[in-house]
């Protein structure tokens, strides 16, 4: 239970992070004078602080195609995270950089009695309009934190985000198109193009009965604004519950099948070891897999860090957040002591069963004790979060009880 | 149609540096528009560094690389591998044990690693840069086949390796005689963001960037 949390240390929060030196992954050129840097607690986890287009200062993890991560405190000062802060992830480097609302349309075709092809004025006027509140989190969130480290997009903890996604049910869509008899899956595509013709086009997939579901929206507003170009502009696919991966961005093309998805990204793309802990142990080569689903209870303390003193002697009120996979959240309970015992945390308000649920407990640390911190999440179905940390090979779907280590001064 | 540049123009100087908000420009066309920037890092210069360069900048900024935790060199064999057959990336089978070399020389555990750390403008050691009496284009000839051939061909037109399977297709450089020595250089400097193009002004120095520049000019009619 030795599982760090990252933390932006203040401290280490670096003006001019060139002229001190700091020569890893400190980019030249554009920003390199004028940037912050945070820290995430694992190897190769200094990360510049940059402003994208319509972005405030976020980790850059990777600049093109842009990986941006949501600094943590932000968590701690929104229970929606606000547009300008939002994660941000892309597969391919062709991604439009201009899009014309006039001329956008979203195609809906494949096994349906009438193909149709909307303006955004169309979807906007003539379907119900819905809004509902809910977190996307990338399926590699916190993947900077298994061990032993596995490739990929080293993302801490902030590879996720709470928002009020308006837009309009995909399952009206699809009744307005009519589905064929035959249909089987809904397959969907956004503008966002691979930089050679070879490679696989970004495109995933949902089981016809998945894609009905009533939550699920073509959204294109998002906290009440248009979405970021950067988080899809101008319509994105808002599936709660489900992993960020089936999010589809700058969404053009919804195709019904009636056979099952053989495409990369579907086939040999975010795939999971098929057990039911949907992990292995490490460097075990997986046999069957499962494809990527949906999102188990996580839960985070969102105003201490790792390290952090606080006054002894004084209450202290630890704030946090709790999410899953949409049956809501019916319980968090909070541990000074690593987890042997526990204590009944305050559910704050109730946004809907897909939204981060914040929560708060009270406890007053003793001068120069030490406490390991924990939360742990229970939904309405009694399922928990993990006790030890799941491993695969492809740092998906962590879940484990995090802990964070303060001392009272 | 004139109108519509003259407002495009406009548009990009309005939302040059503001990063782009959604803008309306007129009844006709609804723009919302954003830069992206150009890749702030480089590939560390080293044996290999010219392949990581070549093949792995098309499709990503090399801090793919360095963010990565230092991997075994089976990993990044492995990673290579990937690239070639699930991304399409055209790697030639001599190139793919040197590349993962070069890979592992920069963020592995052996050797230890060796990141690219951040010089001054023109203090970067230069593999191209020599003390010969060469000439401009001769030198930018070589520099030409070093960084360059694999998308855009022996003649420029576009039709190297790898030109013609990128999205756009890699531009035909005998085709640029009109351009300005500036715009040129914007581009080798700053790359095309939208297509394949890196910007290599963190591999090449502001001579070697008139050398290559010497040199294109010698491929237009």
């Amino acid at each position: 239970m030795n599982e760090k949390k990252p933390r932006i240390d203040r401290r280490q929060l670096l003006k001019g992070s060139l002229a001190l030196g700091l020569g890893l992954l400190t980019p030249r050129g554009l920003w390199a004078n004028d940037s912050s840097t945070v820290t995430l607690p694992f190897e190769r986890g200094r990360r510049p602080l940059v402003a994208l287009p319509q972005k405030r200062p976020l980790m850059v993890l990777a600049t093109r195609p842009p990986q941006l991560e949501t600094p943590f405190h932000i968590f701690n000062e929104n229970i929606f995270t606000p547009n300008d802060a939002f994660f941000v992830r892309w597969h391919l480097a062709n991604i439009p950089q201009e899009i014309d609302v006039n001329t956008f349309r979203l195609t809906i075709r494949g096994r349906v009695n009438k193909i149709l092809s909307l303006s955004l004025e169309e979807l906007k006027t003539q379907f119900d309009q819905v809004e509902i509140a809910a977190v996307c989190q990338c399926a590699g969130n916190s993947r900077g934190f298994f061990q032993p480290r596995v490739p990929g997009v080293q993302w801490g903890n902030g590879a996720m985000g709470n928002a009020n996604w308006k837009g309009i049910r995909l399952r009206d869509l699809l009744h307005k198109a009519g589905l064929a008899d035959d249909a089987l899956q809904i397959r969907f595509d956004g503008l966002d193009q691979p930089v050679a013709q070879v490679t696989p086009d970004f495109r995933k997939s949902l089981q016809l009965d998945d894609a009905l579901q009533k939550e699920v929206l073509i959204a294109h507003s998002m906290n009440g604004e248009s979405l970021p170009m950067l988080n899809g502009f101008p319509l994105r696919l808002v599936v709660p519950g489900w992993y960020a991966t089936y999010w589809v961005k700058m969404l053009n093309d919804i195709e019904v099948l009636n056979q099952a998805d053989q495409t990369f990204w579907t086939t040999d793309a975010y795939r999971l070891p098929a057990d039911p802990c949907h992990c292995v142990k490490p460097g075990e080569a997986l046999t069957s897999t499962v494809p990527m689903g949906k999102t188990p209870v996580r839960s985070f303390m969102t105003n201490v860090e790792e390290g952090q003193t606080l006054p002894g002697g004084k209450p202290f009120t630890i704030k946090g957040i709790a999410f899953d996979q949409g049956y809501g959240i019916d319980r968090v309970l909070f541990s000074m002591d690593g987890g042997q015992q526990w204590q009944s945390a305050r559910l704050g308000k109730d946004y809907g069963d897909f939204s981060f649920r914040p929560w708060e407990a009270k406890f007053i640390p003793e001068p120069g004790h030490a406490y390991a911190l924990q939360s742990l999440a229970i939904n309405r179905i009694g399922e928990t979060q993990r006790f030890d940390a799941r491993w695969n090979p492809h740092g998906y779907l962590r879940n484990v009880i995090e802990t964070v280590n303060i001392h009272g001064t | 149609m004139k109108r519509v540049c003259m407002f495009l123009m406009v548009l990009l100087c309005v939302v040059g540096f503001g990063w782009g908000l959604p803008v309306n420009a007129d009844d006709r066309k609804q723009l919302s528009i954003i830069h992206l920037p150009s890749d702030p890092i480089s590939f560390q210069p080293g044996p290999g560094s010219d392949l990581a360069s070549r093949y792995c900048l098309m499709c990503h900024s090399a801090e793919y690389v360095y963010m990565q935790p230092p991997h075994p060199r089976e990993q990044w064999v492995e990673i290579v591998g990937k690239m070639k057959t699930s991304f399409g990336c055209p790697i030639s089978n001599e190139d793919m044990a040197p590349l993962a070399d070069y890979l592992v020389s920069q963020n592995s555990l052996q050797p230890s690693p060796s990141a690219p750390h951040v010089q001054a403008d023109g203090e970067k050691e230069t593999p191209g840069r020599s003390a010969t009496q060469a000439s401009d284009p001769q030198q930018g000839e070589s520099l030409y086949k070093r960084h360059c051939l694999t998308c855009h061909g022996p003649g420029g037109k576009g039709d190297g390796p790898i030109g013609p399977v990128l999205v756009p297709p890699a531009a035909n450089l005998t085709l640029i005689g009109k351009q300005s020595d500036k715009s040129i250089l914007d581009t080798l400097r700053k790359g095309r963001p939208g297509t394949a193009m890196p910007a290599w002004e963190h591999d090449l120095n502001p001579q070697e960037l008139n050398q290559l520049l010497s040199f294109l000019r010698t491929l237009t009619p």
